[in-house]
């Protein structure tokens, strides 16, 4: 079962199968359609499973779809970047069962099956783009996963949700269309969009100036999808206004999806090696830093708790875009493992924040003050969740970040290993906010004291996203060695 | 790198890893634990942390033989274990860690009374003993690292236990010292990591070498020295300690006093001898800014402890003062000196805990908080004054009780290290001790009480003494702490004595740190 050759074009077309059956399958009974969903996402954990193990044994994985080789066919590619398709299956599991009590809370009852269907569209979308070998692909894929994350956003009503949609809409659609360009560019100058066969291609071209706007054009484009800072002005309202279980997807999937773009374009650009991206990887450095320490701040003056959440997403993004630009392998190996950390940690938090959001009806930290006592084991959840965030050793923010740091020491810039670490202690006052508030001052809404840990469906996602935190610390050497070899082909020799 | 003659051989021992996992397995017991009888849950508690002691003082003479206990856990990050080693210095540290705190657990049953929130007390007080024995044992850089932030972050909600203004102002001082200590110290590690060729193991000579340039070499030990300082409380890092122990409970005041603020030297002494190590030092500038600090520290806090009237206040100053003495000492880089600073941070951490014990006791038995009320407090409270009278004895230096021991063994070392000078700053916070605390035992012993009743039943804690069936005058009233509460404390003052008299007996802290020292510094006569 393991080594079922066709597991990855199925975990693509999985859920996205399965997402555009869910409203015929809602007719029968509004019933079907979360354990619908929960099914189709198993099996695509399944594949992501078996995908990531292949890997881990014998290197990447490639699909030739139909059976056209490469490079005129379209081929799918699973490597140790993809891998990130387990952590989009597993957060996506874990936030389908999740609202199975929230979504019908949250979202108007006739909604429900397109909620599930979007969803599913999201996750498939995220999963297509991270294996795709084709850039065209990468340009469907990109705008299945935007679309939905849009619609996602505004599927719970209220003037906020719709604002921010619309917001995100805006400035998302610029960037999915200068994406689009610069496909165009990097085909009119090569003639083909596999990427492997572009960035060969893209080495005899002798014309810097279409390269360099490219490069230029899917950085500023993926900045946005990636919510980096100044280009993060959609995403605070868009995580908050949006259900729960979707801010968990969204902070912790969706915005990688940029930095696996930058990724995807960065490892052309670099194996064709026709461009110094020098400059390219010191802007990177320059904006990750700044992206790091505005997130934090601004999340310290935040009191809505996912506004909060969602504003230390463009601090995190800011980490492993830093991560990225040191441009060592050390570095971008700490990079690599952050971005899967953090989608485990962050999902987390969210998860936790909206379970406390349904349990009391409050979203404030005024408002939850004193919830630790009447939800423990939520809260319990939530701060393992925040020591990880914060990077305390042996947590699952530990690895990545001190691998950046080791890294930036090691590439001679010092001074960002102390960025990093002042990022670090910035989260502190935010997250110590919290603490302070759920543990140590007495509940100020009746709310509050008659509020319960939930039900199953609600806690075991908290719980196993809490643990999970804390095994990606403690084991973390294992994901710092499966992203080794991707690491070294981004920037090794 | 040359491997030293000395070289302790490691031998494979689950001990350290027991001694670490007990609290922890406290900490799970708690839930089950919750639904029976106070005493039950602090007997099982105290079982668990008296194995902890033992195991800890068991450890002892494997560290004397050269058979140092030792155990690689995993891998946490590629190359790098977590690794337990009990070396002579890690087990003296920790054989105190786990003493004070069992005496500070039993003490906490009489202490909290019916007082709400134990289920949470309780946890994060075993959490924090679990992971300060690991600082104490551990092997290499990064566990202690991993162990360093862990417990510092873990004591925040024992600071705010309360939950006061005061108590959450003070753990927001807290928090803010603490983590900018912690990430200061992780920087250390940081940069050590990428400019050590040896990896961070300890006791394998220093890690550092001459090869990396000065500069890096003088920021590392930058970050090393201000992280660890926040925590050592040298001046002008110290802000948090007077803040953090008044408001915390006395049993915890005691452990922040006799351990933690411990842990922060134990780091220094760490980083001095096995990440840098004399020769390097040597030539360095830096190590006579680190002398200025420790020596203006002494006197600095001496005269604030002096200035305060404030009981835990002023006891807590006198921390500061006294944890300077220890860095002091061991920034001297001489084999006696050294060994002194490492026994005087188990002598010190004896006194300082009976000394919040009794002040403990007093604040809930008769409500005095402050210097100035203490009169006549020698009547009311004859064992506790006792208690705190021999501590009190022992802090200010009068042999034969432990205080002068280690101050004896520092004095003696610095004069070995060519460095006379600092015996006039050992001196003078001597000097200064006595200035701060004689006057509080003549105000108890001499003086009578000077408060009215009504100025009284307002203070007396609520949990010791029903104010509403207060006697009719408190004056010269018997009113003696329940024996719980009296016990452990009597035995930290018993400690000062005996450790003071059996101080040069084999296995006992002096030949620890000796060897401790002489590893790394060596013979020095």
């Amino acid at each position: 079962m393991w080594t079922w050759p066709h597991w990855l074009p199925a975990i693509v077309a999985a859920p996205i199968v399965g997402g555009v059956l869910v409203p015929a399958l809602a007719m029968r009974g509004r019933r079907w359609a979360p354990g619908w969903s929960l099914l189709v996402l198993s099996f695509t954990l399944l594949g992501a499973l078996a995908l990531t193990l292949q890997v881990a044994r014998g290197g990447p994985v490639s699909y030739d779809m139909g059976g056209w080789a490469r490079p005129y066919g379209i081929e799918l590619r699973f490597d140790e970047v993809s891998a990130f398709a387990l952590a989009i299956a597993l957060v996506g599991w874990l936030a389908v069962l999740f609202s199975f009590r929230y979504a019908p809370r949250a979202i108007p009852w006739e909604r429900l099956p397109y909620y599930y269907t979007l969803l599913l569209l999201n996750l498939g979308g995220m999963i297509g783009f991270v294996v795709t070998g084709d850039l065209f692909n990468l340009f469907v894929f990109l705008e299945v996963l935007s679309l939905s994350a849009y619609a996602l956003v505004a599927v719970s009503r209220g003037k906020v949700a719709g604002l921010a949609s619309m917001k995100y809409l805006l400035m998302g659609a610029v960037s999915s269309v200068v994406v689009l360009l610069c496909v165009g560019i990097l085909y009119s100058l090569t003639g083909s969009l596999n990427m492997a066969d572009v960035a060969l291609r893209l080495a005899e071209t002798s014309s810097p100036l279409p390269l360099a706007l490219a490069l230029g054009g899917f950085t500023a484009a993926f900045m946005v999808k990636a919510a980096l800072f100044p280009l993060h002005t959609w995403l605070p309202d868009a995580h908050a206004a949006a259900p729960s279980p979707v801010s968990a997807i969204l902070s912790g999937l969706v915005v990688k999806m940029g930095i696996i773009g930058l990724i995807r374009v960065l490892q052309i650009f670099h194996t064709s090696g026709g461009l110094d991206l020098g400059y390219l990887h010191l802007a990177l450095m320059w904006l990750g830093a700044a992206s790091l320490i505005m997130g934090a701040v601004f999340a310290i003056v935040q009191e809505d708790l996912k506004q909060m959440l969602a504003y230390s997403t463009v601090s995190n993004v800011g980490y492993i875009v830093l991560g990225l630009g040191l441009a060592s392998s050390t570095a971008v190996s700490g990079a690599l493992v952050h971005v899967l950390n953090h989608a485990v940690i962050k999902s987390c938090l969210f998860l936790a924040a909206g379970a406390l959001i349904l349990g009391t009806g409050q979203r404030t930290l005024t408002g939850l003050q004193g919830v630790g006592r009447t939800m423990p084991v939520t809260c319990v959840a939530l701060s393992i969740g925040i020591l990880a965030i914060i990077g305390v050793p042996p947590t699952g923010g530990f690895p990545g970040k001190w691998t950046m740091a080791v890294g930036a020491v090691e590439a001679g810039r010092p001074g960002f290993a102390v960025v990093l670490v002042l990022g670090a202690l910035l989260l502190v006052i935010y997250y110590a906010r919290i603490v302070n508030a759920f543990y140590f001052r007495p509940p100020a809404h009746p709310e509050v004291e008659g509020a319960r840990d939930g039900v199953p469906s609600i806690l075991v996602p908290v719980l196993t996203l809490a643990a999970l935190s804390l095994l990606a610390g403690i084991l973390g050497r294992v994901p710092l060695e499966f992203v080794e070899p991707a690491a070294m082909r981004l920037v090794g020799p | 790198m040359d491997v030293l003659p000395m070289a302790p051989v490691e031998a494979s021992s689950l001990l350290p890893l027991v001694a670490i996992l007990l609290p922890l397995l406290g900490v799970g017991l708690l839930v089950p634990l919750g639904r029976s009888s106070r005493a039950v849950r602090t007997g099982v508690l105290a079982l668990l942390c008296s194995l902890t002691a033992g195991i800890s003082l068991a450890l002892i003479p494997g560290a004397l033989d050269g058979q140092v206990p030792s155990v690689h856990l995993l891998e946490l990050l590629p190359g790098l274990f977590l690794h337990l080693r009990v070396d002579p210095m890690g087990a003296l540290f920790g054989a105190t860690v786990s003493s004070l705190w069992l005496l500070a657990l039993i003490y906490s049953h009489g202490y909290l009374g019916e007082s709400p929130r134990q289920g949470r007390y309780h946890a994060f007080f075993l959490l924090c003993l679990g992971f300060t024995l690991g600082v104490a044992y551990s092997g290499d850089l990064l566990t202690f690292l991993v162990f360093y932030e862990l417990f510092s972050i873990l004591t925040y909600p024992l600071v705010v236990h309360d939950e006061t203004p005061e108590a959450m102002a003070a753990g927001r001082s807290y928090l803010a010292y603490i983590f900018l200590g912690g990430g200061l110290v992780t920087l250390g590690v940081v940069f050590t990591y990428v400019h050590s060729l040896t990896g961070l193991g300890f006791g394998q000579g220093p890690l550092l070498t001459g090869q990396t340039g000065s500069a890096t070499l003088s920021l590392i030990l930058a970050f090393f020295l201000l992280g660890f300082g926040v925590k050592a409380a040298l001046f002008p890092l110290h802000g948090w300690v007077p803040q953090a122990h008044p408001t915390a409970p006395a049993p915890f005041s005691a452990i922040l006093s006799g351990v933690m603020v411990a842990a922060g030297a134990f780091g220094i002494i760490r980083v001095l001898l096995e990440v840098f190590g004399p020769a390097l030092l040597a030539g360095m500038g830096a190590m006579a800014w680190l002398l200025g600090a420790a020596s203006f520290t002494v006197i600095f806090a001496g005269i604030l402890a002096v200035r305060e009237d404030h009981l835990k206040r002023r006891l807590a100053y006198s921390t500061v003062s006294q944890m300077a003495y220890v860095v002091l000492a061991a920034s001297l880089l001489g084999a006696g000196a050294t060994a002194g600073a490492l026994v005087h941070m188990t002598h010190h951490a004896f006194m300082k805990g009976a000394l919040f014990f009794c002040a403990g006791l007093l604040a809930t038995g008769v409500g005095i908080r402050q210097v100035s009320q203490m009169g006549g407090a020698a009547r009311k409270m004859p064992w506790t004054m006792a208690a705190f009278s021999v501590a009190a004895l022992g802090l200010m230096g009068v042999p034969p009780l432990s205080g002068f021991v280690s101050k004896w063994i520092m004095g003696v070392g610095m004069v070995e290290a060519g460095e006379p000078f600092y015996l006039a700053v050992l001196l003078g916070g001597a000097l200064l001790a006595a200035l701060y605390l004689l006057p509080i035992l003549y105000t108890a012993y001499v003086e009578a009480d000077s408060t009215t009743q009504s100025e009284r039943s307002a203070t007396v804690r609520g949990s010791m003494l029903d104010p509403t069936a207060a006697v009719p005058s408190l004056r010269n009233v018997r009113s003696e702490a329940p024996a719980t509460m009296l016990i452990p404390t009597m035995v930290a003052a018993g400690l000062t004595v005996l450790l003071g008299l059996g101080a040069f007996i084999s296995g006992f802290p002096h030949d620890l740190a000796r060897l401790a020292a002489e590893v790394v510094l060596g013979g020095g006569g």
